[in-house]
């Protein structure tokens, strides 16, 4: 029996990202409740002002993407805010009086990566 | 080896306003740094910083302020200084900023520096003085100041009457 002598070679490279890639999903306890784009982000900023003062509120992150019907959206941080962004989006409870919460979907160094996730693959 | 590390923040109360600094007292200070830091750095700042915060000494006359705080969190407290502008207490608003003089890790090296500094600045209140009998009030402490130096230099005690003699007369 032949068999042939294959090898195989692979490139792993620790490219350092300066920025994290987060996907989150915000949820309201009422249905109903639209936000566009630019309300998300001052919710953002008030939820880094209320935990972290002016100093967090001044976090500089960026809204990648933003979906309205579903409210899901892609935010980028930068490595240092990291942690901050994600405990401010934790302490969220409530915009204009409606109970909400940030549901953090996935969390990655690299954009990519984002795209796929194996969480949401449904099983027939 | 098991103990709570802190740092001491010496500060200097600058003023236009020569009531500002009678007006300062242990309780305003303390609610007025709480405030600021709530204000800059969030709740977040506000409880990390105000575990072990305290106002550790204060003198009306020189405006000279002593805080202490956790050795984790001194930097928070420290940046959130150049926030303060004003100072108000019994209904009246005194304009005023806080100079950081140094940061030391205990009382002790906090005191030698601020030794220090009173004697320089003895030196530049002699050179600026235009009045006569100012001047002459002001040569005698230096030289008070400066034996003192010299006979704690041979005790090796630290000089705690220097001090107090330095601090009356620059106010």
């Amino acid at each position: 029996m032949e068999f042939e002598e294959s090898w195989s070679q692979r490139i792993m490279r620790i490219d350092p990202s300066d920025y994290h890639y987060m996907k989150v999903c915000l949820e309201f306890e009422e249905h109903g409740i639209g936000l566009n784009a630019a309300q998300f982000k001052q919710l953002l900023v008030s939820a880094l002002q209320e935990l972290f003062g002016e100093v967090g509120a001044a976090l500089p992150f960026d809204v990648l993407t933003y979906e309205e019907k579903t409210l899901k959206a892609i935010l980028r941080v930068c490595n240092s805010g990291f942690v901050k962004l994600w405990s401010s989006l934790t302490m969220l409870g409530s915009y204009k009086g409606n109970k909400c919460a940030f549901r953090v979907i996935q969390v990655s160094p690299f954009l990519l990566a984002l795209s796929g996730n194996s969480r949401e693959l449904v099983l027939d | 080896m098991v103990r709570f590390k802190h740092r001491y923040l010496l500060c200097e109360l600058v003023s236009d306003d020569p009531r500002c600094r009678l007006t300062l007292e242990d309780r305003v200070l303390v609610g007025l740094i709480r405030d600021t830091i709530a204000r800059v750095h969030g709740t977040f700042g506000a409880a990390a910083c105000s575990i072990g915060f305290a106002v550790r000494y204060l003198n009306a006359y020189t405006g000279i302020v002593l805080l202490r705080c956790r050795k984790e969190f001194y930097r928070l407290v420290w940046s959130a200084l150049p926030f303060i502008t004003y100072l108000e207490s019994k209904g009246h608003r005194y304009p005023c900023f806080f100079n950081t003089l140094h940061v030391g890790g205990t009382i002790r090296t906090c005191q030698k520096f601020l030794i220090q500094y009173n004697r320089r600045q003895l030196l530049i209140l002699l050179q600026n003085c235009t009045d006569e009998g100012e001047r002459e009030a002001i040569q005698k402490s230096v030289a008070k100041s400066c034996l003192l130096e010299e006979s704690s230099e041979e005790e090796g005690a630290s000089d705690s009457g220097g001090e107090e003699a330095a601090e009356a007369m620059a106010s």
